[in-house]
Formats: C-alpha cells, sequence, structure tokens
C-alpha cells in the first residue's frame, strides 16, 4: 500500500479569466519534510498555497491531508484538522495584546500552549504588547506563532521571512527548522530568501507558469540549469 | 513528540481584569445617580437628563456594535421603536399583562437582530449600513401606513396600569425617579458590556473585526459571534425603547424613524465609540448642547454638525478617547 503523504494536491487548476494560475500541478509532500516552494513572481506559488489551505477555489483537481479528501473542507475545517498557515503579507490582530490573540488561537486549536510557543520564537517579554506598537519582524514572528498554536501536523507558509533582516530571516530559519524536527510538524515553505529555502528544505519544488518545472533536493536544483538560468542565477 | 508544556507557565494569561473594582465603580455611580436626583430639585432640568440617559443606552448600543464588529448600522431605531411599540399595542389591545409586555419587547427586537443577522451580518461597510437603514425604514413606513393599528403619524397614547412589578407606574413618569431608574439601568449595561468585551467572547469579536481572515484561518466560524453582537446590541437599545415608553407614555413612528438611529451614530462618535461608556458620553453632551443651543438658534443641529466634524478631524476616538487618553498619561492604566 503506497504512504500516504501529509500534503498532497492533484492535478490543481486554478484559472482567472484566461489566465491559468496553477496548470494541473501535482505536489506530494511527504510527512515530516521541509518542502521549499520557489519560483519568480507569478509562478503559482501563493495561489497553490492558498488553493491548499482552503483560502482559494481551484477548477479540477484535489487536495489530500494524510490520504484524506479535504478538498470540500473550509479553511476553519483543515485548521481543526491540522492544517495552519501564515501569509504573505503580515497577518495579524493589530489592536489585541500578543497574549490575547494567541490565547484566542490556543482556544479554537483547543490546546493550550501558548507559553510553549512565546517561547520558541522569543514573544514572552511582548506578552501584553499591543500588537500594533510592536516592530515588524515581531510582528512576523507573531504571525508564524499564531499559525504555530496547537502545534499543526502540517504549516504552510507563505513568504514568512518577507522584510525581515538578513540576521532575522536566518533566525527564522533555525527557529523553524528547530520546530519541524521536534514537533514532527510538514512544512511548506514558500520564499524568495534562497539563503533561507537551501539551508533548511529538504526538498524543493521549482515552479514557473502555474507549473512543476523541477523538483529535487536542494543540490539536484542546483544542478538544473533551466532553474539556474530562470530563477537562480548565482544566487546560491 | 506529543507533551504540552502547561506547567510552570512563563506567561499564564493577562492581569485579570478589575472586576472588583469595576463593579465598586458601578455601584458608586449609582449611589452618585441616586444622589444628583435628590440634589438637583428643577424638573424640567431632570427631564431633559432623563431623556439624555434613555437616549445614552440607545446611543451604547449603537456604540457596542461599533465597537465589537466595526460597523455603522443606521437602522437601530427599529429595534427601539419596535419595543416601544409592543408594549403600547400589547397594552391597548389588552393581549396580556404590562410585565409580559415588557418582556416581549425586549424578545421581539433581540429575535428579529439575531435573525437579520444572520442574512446580512457577512455584508460589509456602506452595504450592511444601507441595508440596516432599509430595515429600519420598512418598519417606519409601515407605521406611517398602518393607521388602524398603529394610529400612523399621530401616534398614540399608551395606557399603563396603576402598578408595574408592584412599583407605581408614577414612579417611571416622574422625572426624578425614573432618572435614578434609568441611570442605574445605564450603568448596568455598562457593567455589563464592559464584562463581556473583556471575556474570551468579547476579544474574540474584536479579532474578528481586526482580521476576519485571519479568525477563520485559526479556527473560528466568524458570522454567528458577529450576529450575537448584533442581537446583544439590540437588545441593549430595547431596553431604551422600554423605558422611553414606559416614562413618555406615547408613541408615534418618529421612534422608528433612521434620524433616530442616526443621532445615536453621531452620539458614539462624539463621545467614542471603541470605549464602552463613550456613546452615553456622547448622548449627555449631544442632549445638552441641543438644549443650549436651541435656546439661541432653531439651526441646533448646525452646530452639533460642527462639533461632529471637529471631533472627526481632531479627536477620531472622542472626548471619551481624549479623557481616557489622558487619563492613561497621567496614571498610567486605563
Amino acid at each position: 500500500m503506497a504512504e500516504s503523504h501529509a500534503i498532497e494536491g492533484s492535478k490543481l487548476t486554478r484559472q482567472f479569466g484566461g489566465f491559468f494560475a496553477l496548470k494541473g500541478v501535482d505536489l506530494a509532500v511527504k510527512r515530516g519534510e521541509i518542502r521549499g516552494l520557489i519560483g519568480p513572481n507569478g509562478a503559482g506559488k501563493s495561489t497553490l498555497i492558498d488553493v491548499l489551505s482552503g483560502r482559494a477555489e481551484h477548477r479540477s483537481g484535489t487536495v489530500r491531508m494524510f490520504g484524506t479528501d479535504i478538498s470540500a473542507m473550509t479553511a476553519q475545517q483543515r485548521r481543526h484538522a491540522g492544517l495552519a498557515r501564515s501569509f504573505q503579507r503580515t497577518n495579524i490582530f493589530p489592536d489585541l495584546t500578543v497574549i490575547d490573540q494567541l490565547d484566542i488561537a490556543s482556544r479554537a486549536a483547543e490546546m493550550p500552549n501558548i507559553d510553549e510557543i512565546m517561547a520558541e520564537l522569543n514573544l514572552t517579554a511582548l506578552a501584553f504588547r499591543r500588537a500594533a506598537n510592536i516592530s515588524y519582524g515581531d510582528q512576523r514572528r507573531l504571525d508564524l506563532a499564531l499559525a504555530l498554536i496547537g502545534r499543526p501536523k502540517i504549516l504552510l507558509l507563505d513568504e514568512p521571512a518577507a522584510g525581515l533582516s538578513i540576521g532575522e530571516s536566518l533566525e527564522l530559519a533555525h527557529i523553524l527548522k528547530d520546530l519541524a524536527a521536534r514537533w514532527g510538524v510538514t512544512v511548506l515553505l514558500v520564499e524568495h530568501d534562497m539563503e533561507v529555502v537551501f539551508s533548511i528544505c529538504d526538498r524543493i519544488t521549482v515552479l514557473h507558469l502555474g507549473a512543476i518545472l523541477a523538483e529535487g533536493t536542494p543540490d539536484q536544483i542546483r544542478g538544473v540549469p533551466e532553474v539556474v538560468t530562470a530563477y537562480l542565477g548565482s544566487s546560491v | 513528540m506529543t507533551g504540552i508544556v502547561t506547567t510552570d507557565p512563563i506567561v499564564s494569561r493577562a492581569p485579570p481584569p478589575r472586576h472588583a473594582l469595576a463593579l465598586a465603580s458601578a455601584i458608586g455611580a449609582i449611589a452618585c445617580g441616586a444622589l444628583l436626583a435628590a440634589t438637583i430639585q428643577s424638573s424640567l432640568m431632570m427631564t431633559l437628563v432623563t431623556q439624555a440617559i434613555i437616549t445614552a443606552i440607545l446611543a451604547t448600543g449603537v456604540g457596542f456594535l461599533i465597537r465589537q464588529n466595526g460597523v455603522v448600522s443606521f437602522g437601530h431605531a427599529a429595534f427601539y421603536g419596535i419595543a416601544c411599540y409592543t408594549i403600547a399595542l400589547a397594552l391597548k389591545l389588552g393581549v396580556m399583562r404590562v410585565e409580559f409586555a415588557i418582556l416581549l419587547a425586549l424578545a421581539l427586537p433581540t429575535a428579529l437582530a439575531f435573525l437579520l443577522g444572520l442574512v446580512i451580518i457577512r455584508i460589509p461597510g456602506v452595504a450592511f449600513s444601507m441595508l440596516t437603514l432599509a430595515v429600519g425604514q420598512a418598519f417606519y413606513e409601515f407605521a406611517m401606513k398602518a393607521r388602524h393599528v398603529t394610529g400612523g403619524e399621530d401616534g398614540f397614547s399608551v395606557s399603563l396600569p396603576p402598578a408595574i412589578l408592584g412599583i407605581p407606574t408614577a414612579w417611571f413618569q416622574n422625572p426624578h425617579s425614573m432618572f435614578v431608574v434609568s441611570w442605574s439601568v445605564l450603568v448596568l449595561i455598562i457593567f455589563g458590556l464592559a464584562l463581556i468585551a473583556a471575556s474570551p467572547f468579547g476579544r474574540l469579536t474584536v479579532a474578528i473585526r481586526e482580521n476576519e481572515e485571519r479568525a477563520r484561518f485559526i479556527g473560528y466560524r466568524t458570522t454567528l459571534p458577529r450576529v450575537l453582537v448584533l442581537t446583544l446590541s439590540a437588545f441593549v437599545t430595547a431596553i431604551a425603547g422600554v423605558l422611553f415608553t414606559l416614562y413618555n407614555t406615547f408613541v408615534s413612528p418618529d421612534v422608528l424613524h433612521w434620524t433616530l438611529s442616526g443621532s445615536a451614530l453621531i452620539m458614539a462618535i462624539i463621545g467614542g465609540p471603541r470605549l464602552i461608556w463613550g456613546p452615553a458620553l456622547g448622548a449627555i453632551i449631544f442632549f445638552f448642547t441641543k438644549d443650549i443651543a436651541g435656546d439661541v438658534t432653531e439651526h441646533w443641529q448646525g452646530i452639533i454638525g460642527v462639533i461632529l466634524i471637529v471631533v472627526m478631524l481632531v479627536i477620531p476616538s472622542g472626548l471619551g478617547g481624549t479623557l481616557a487618553a489622558l487619563w492613561q498619561r497621567r496614571f498610567g492604566h486605563g
């Protein structure tokens, strides 16, 4: 019997008018794997994350989570099933304190691991600050913390390091790598910072114009001429 | 690894809300109200203040919807007016005791708000406001047209029995005693709403107001909490309608007109809708400005308009918000 993947998209197609953002994409991520999803702007990375998380509908294809078809589930139902995500733009609750919004998230997840998450993401000292009043880097970590509350089984991260300094990006990458290993969480990571992607991902999928251009380990991806020419250049 | 860190919390929870302090403040405020009623001899002044307090309850309902859901209603007069007409018609038709009529007057607008909310709460911004306006005006038009039932534009007097719940009805028509009743109800409503706002439910609705999509992605259904806020807001508004009817013993379609909703909205903005007590402050300012300016000019609405513009441009958090900020700056807590 074939091993069921943590998250699997089959023949996923999403269309905006005459433009195909996803053209029958097949993606399967193994349990506990950190998968990088890279490609130029407009490749369909965020669209794929949106379809997998239930934010966007797909025209055809199926989404499976541990072998179960979740295509018809709402975003809220997928979250309860263990699928969490963060967003490309910081997506928090600005008017609430850090601890209040984590408390709200933990009540939905029915798992009170607020202190654990704040400690992991260095948010403890900011617990009683309004989210609107903390730095951008702290807001990005809070965004990630909201996704991590309840220890999801699968984490879809849409550019978590966007706007962070090099040091902050690498720190975030190490936190992610460490948490994924300790919690056994499966991560699908969309990121433009190639240093982050190539340092923590087990495998990388390259999207181009809504289709998969290449897939493999970081070393294999470095060796694909089309990827190097079209996207990576000399960055890795 | 499945163990969850729950022992020895670094930060166990937010500081506990100062419930005891709030309760003591509420009791103190009620006592001050009674003292004020005993001090002011002028019935004219007490009439004005009592009407201001009843309208402050209406504004508190409107403001709570803005605070928790971030939407503006131009139809709250419907909930207020339905409460008024329910008591008036129940007593006119003689179908039930006044106590039951009061309960029905609270239940009907609340139930209507819940059912209406299930349909319209997902509609954002201006469209939501326009829908509430349309619904409110539909009830107004009905009251105008159904003359055989409502008395049309002329309205009709409400015949109250000599006592309500064993309390002489005259108490509810005396401005001094009615002020104490209305003020006490307002204080208890503000206290109750403050508790709700500080509860997990209150924080969740603020989270949904701030970022509904994110609330869904952390696992919440976002419709029902917003509907419940609208329902609660309508319930508070219905209480104001009941008090108005007991005090004035007269109803007309004016209690359903959108201008009443608009005035309540202006009060909320002037006082500061982000504070539970802000709209009530706005209502008191509104009434006294209207009274003072009305003695000088018949165009008192223009003066209210200027105040509204100044508040929106200079202190968008409202007078209450400004006072709260000054308090926080001075004493370090809100």
